[in-house]
């Protein structure tokens, strides 16, 4: 059990198969929990996609992220998700859209806050994120590319939740110079980087890399698969959805 | 929290996409096809040092029973050796958790690749019986393909023909010596296949729990989920199917031919409806599509008396050629020497 | 049927047939009974022999080419007996050669190893 106070109070109960489904459960604990594993998986991308397609300032952008989601759960909008249409993503994306709409229309800008379902919302480091990013609103313009934006922020703060994750499991296991090395080779290394180099900088045997690197990374695999499949509500789309966001059938 | 670039997620899914051979005696080629439910790329066998094709599966978290499942087909399919059926040489689990096992590296081409380089109606038959033999081979012993078509049929460099991909396989009453195992399929029938499906795509509508195969050359059978009750026929089926593709489909005109009236009658009564109208075996369909071939009458077609004399002199040409210069030299002679 | 044997049947009855076309030569009608039984046995031992070349060499165009050699020779030593007549023999008595040679390669059978 991974204990975050990033990942919505901790491990998603076993009972349920996903938080969509959780999120409909009669039980409030229940559907908060699993609004927060929602909100931990996708609050940054909805407040970039507020940002670039909304054109909207930080501050703006920072309160209809957090009205968002908290609509999602007074509303119980995800009642009318049906996993056979659409993705869960591009359900919400356009529920974002719409919510934002709504939101102009009423010229509603109540301050909201504390219904952020136990997800810490690093807003700067978010606004840091879009600053270093080199995206031009403009060809955000045509669905599709909303469409890949959205995704692509999805999977990295998906990523993003695995690799923290994988660095908290380090911790526990005294593993901290595995985290090292996934960082510096899976994170941060280049063409230039190679077992060798690794095992030459950290005075340790090239198959002691090669090891440390494939538990890491079949350790990330098996959480970032754990949390995808809790943002999914059925095997079908769990597959769909694995095999885009790691890439798996792509030519 | 760490914030993740461009480069690091980019980075982070090249290392998924490509498999982690670390731990095993093979180094990663590069990615050769991709299948319904897996990839399959070229390794190198450092122990062996000769080159094998390794497919792992693209289902995540592969473990449990899903793998003992592939594991526990592979056993079988590695019983299955015959020129005809890809060798299975290991199996076993990654360092990144999925499953793999490796085979004979085929060189080669598909076979509806192939078919462009093949004009004659006798030569495609000829093809289509040496893809009969590995599957009255698997039949005898009890093991169903399930997933016959075009892309799944190699042609090697040499002119051998194989059938790969026999992740769909399914064990019915084994015969011939394979112990008797629980159904190695990794899916099973819940609910029928949409038709309106593209032909050229493995049905994949869901994955674990769904009938898997091709429409077009699913039999109906398969295709209304009645995994149960199938037998070799619904193979047959599908060699129907391939038949016709083989001979209209891909006919080097580009214009739709029209088949000799034996040829069509063979390929509907491979694909007939109804199991029971069908081959009963492959080697009767063989058989037949030989019969056609030696200018012989087929089991599929009663023919007409004219029809019988049509195949009676083609097979007989020449003999009837010379005959008939005999007897115009002899009425030549005749008519000359009467001068 | 065996190569041989096919050849052999084969030879002898083409061999009758052509010697039977002599009736439409007036001039040798009287003989026709001889000519007949002649044609017959020159068209076994031309069978034969292409039957037993087809056991040796399996090509069709060789076989050919074989009778066509053996029923050319045998029809010209039968002419040449004659003193005459050779067209008339030898055209006929070549093609049927032909013919053996081109049905003992295509459609004997050869016979199965012994184990």
């Amino acid at each position: 059990m991974r204990h975050n106070e990033h990942s919505g109070g901790g491990r998603f109960p076993a009972t349920r198969w996903s938080v969509v489904e959780a999120a409909r459960s009669e039980d409030v604990v229940e559907r908060a929990h699993a609004l927060g594993a929602l909100c931990a998986a996708y609050w940054k991308p909805v407040y970039k996609y507020i940002r670039l397609r909304w054109n909207r300032a930080a501050a703006d952008a920072q309160d209809l992220t957090q009205g968002f989601f908290a609509e999602l759960l007074e509303r119980e909008l995800l009642s009318r998700f049906d996993a056979n249409k659409s993705r869960l993503r591009t359900f919400l994306r356009v529920c974002v859209d719409s919510f934002v709409m709504n939101e102009e229309k009423a010229a509603r800008r109540q301050k909201r806050g504390g219904n952020s379902q136990h997800v810490a919302l690093d807003f700067a480091g978010a606004e840091e994120e879009l600053a270093t990013a080199t995206i031009d609103a403009a060809s955000l313009a045509s669905p599709e590319s909303l469409e890949e934006f959205f995704e692509k922020e999805w999977v990295r703060s998906l990523f993003a939740l695995a690799v923290e994750n994988l660095r908290q499991l380090c911790v526990e296991k005294q593993r901290e110079r595995t985290f090292q090395l996934f960082e510096v080779y899976d994170l941060e290394g280049d063409d230039n980087t190679s077992y060798q180099r690794l095992a030459a900088e950290y005075g340790i045997a090239v198959t002691d890399v090669t090891n440390a690197l494939a538990w890491a990374r079949r350790e990330f695999r098996k959480i970032a698969l754990e949390r995808l499949r809790e943002l999914c509500s059925t095997e079908d789309e769990f597959l769909r959805e694995a095999k885009a966001v790691f890439g798996w059938g792509a030519e | 929290m760490r914030h993740l670039s461009d480069k690091a997620l980019t980075r982070l899914r090249a290392g998924e996409k490509f498999p982690d051979l670390s731990g095993t005696r093979y180094q990663l080629i590069g990615q050769i096809a991709r299948g319904g439910m897996g990839v399959v790329y070229a390794a190198e066998d450092e122990t062996l040092q000769r080159r094998v094709a390794l497919k792992v599966l693209e289902v995540p978290g592969a473990e449990g029973e899903l793998a003992s499942r592939l594991m526990r087909e592979a056993r079988v399919l590695a019983r299955l050796e015959h020129p005809g059926i890809v060798p299975v040489h290991d199996v076993g689990t990654l360092a990144d958790g999925r499953v793999f096992y490796t085979m004979k590296f085929v060189e080669g081409q598909r076979l509806d690749e192939y078919l462009d380089t093949v004009e004659s109606i006798p030569d495609k038959l000829r093809i289509f019986l040496r893809v009969c033999d590995p599957v009255a081979f698997a039949h005898a012993r009890g093991v169903l393909h399930r997933d016959i078509k075009p892309a799944n049929i190699m042609v090697g460099s040499f002119g051998e023909v194989l059938v790969m991909d026999w992740g769909l396989a399914k064990i019915v009453a084994p015969t011939g010596g394979i112990p008797q195992v629980a159904d190695a399929t990794l899916y099973e029938s819940a609910q029928p296949v949409s038709a309106e499906n593209d032909e050229t795509q493995v049905s994949v509508t869901t994955g674990h729990g769904t009938v898997l195969g091709t429409p077009g050359y699913m039999s109906p059978e398969q295709a209304r989920g009645e995994v149960e009750s199938l037998d070799g026929r619904s193979d047959i089926f599908t060699l129907g199917a391939l038949l016709r593709f083989m001979l209209i489909e891909r006919s080097p005109r580009g214009s739709v031919p029209r088949l000799d009236k034996s040829l069509e009658a063979i390929c509907a009564k491979a694909s007939a409806e109804q199991p029971v109208f069908r081959y009963a075996t492959v080697q009767d369909l063989a058989l037949d599509v030989s019969r056609y071939l030696d200018g012989l009458a087929v089991v599929a077609h009663r023919e007409s008396i004219f029809e019988k004399a049509m195949r009676l002199y083609r097979r007989y040409r020449f003999f009837i050629l010379l005959i008939a210069t005999y007897l115009l030299m002899r009425l030549i002679l005749l008519l000359v020497l009467k001068r | 049927m065996n190569k041989v044997l096919l050849g052999l049947l084969l030879g002898a009855l083409l061999g009758a047939i052509d010697g039977g076309t002599a009736w439409f030569t007036p001039s040798v009608r009287a003989q026709l009974a001889g000519i007949i039984v002649g044609s017959t046995i020159k068209g076994l031992i031309a069978g034969m022999a292409a039957g037993f070349f087809a056991r040796k060499v399996n090509s069709v165009p060789l076989g050919i080419l074989f009778g066509l050699g053996v029923g050319a020779l045998l029809a010209f030593i039968v002419a040449y007996m004659q003193h005459g007549y050779y067209l008339e023999i030898i055209l006929p008595g070549s093609i049927v050669g032909m013919i053996v040679g081109y049905a003992t390669q295509r459609y004997g059978m050869t016979p199965a190893p012994t184990r």
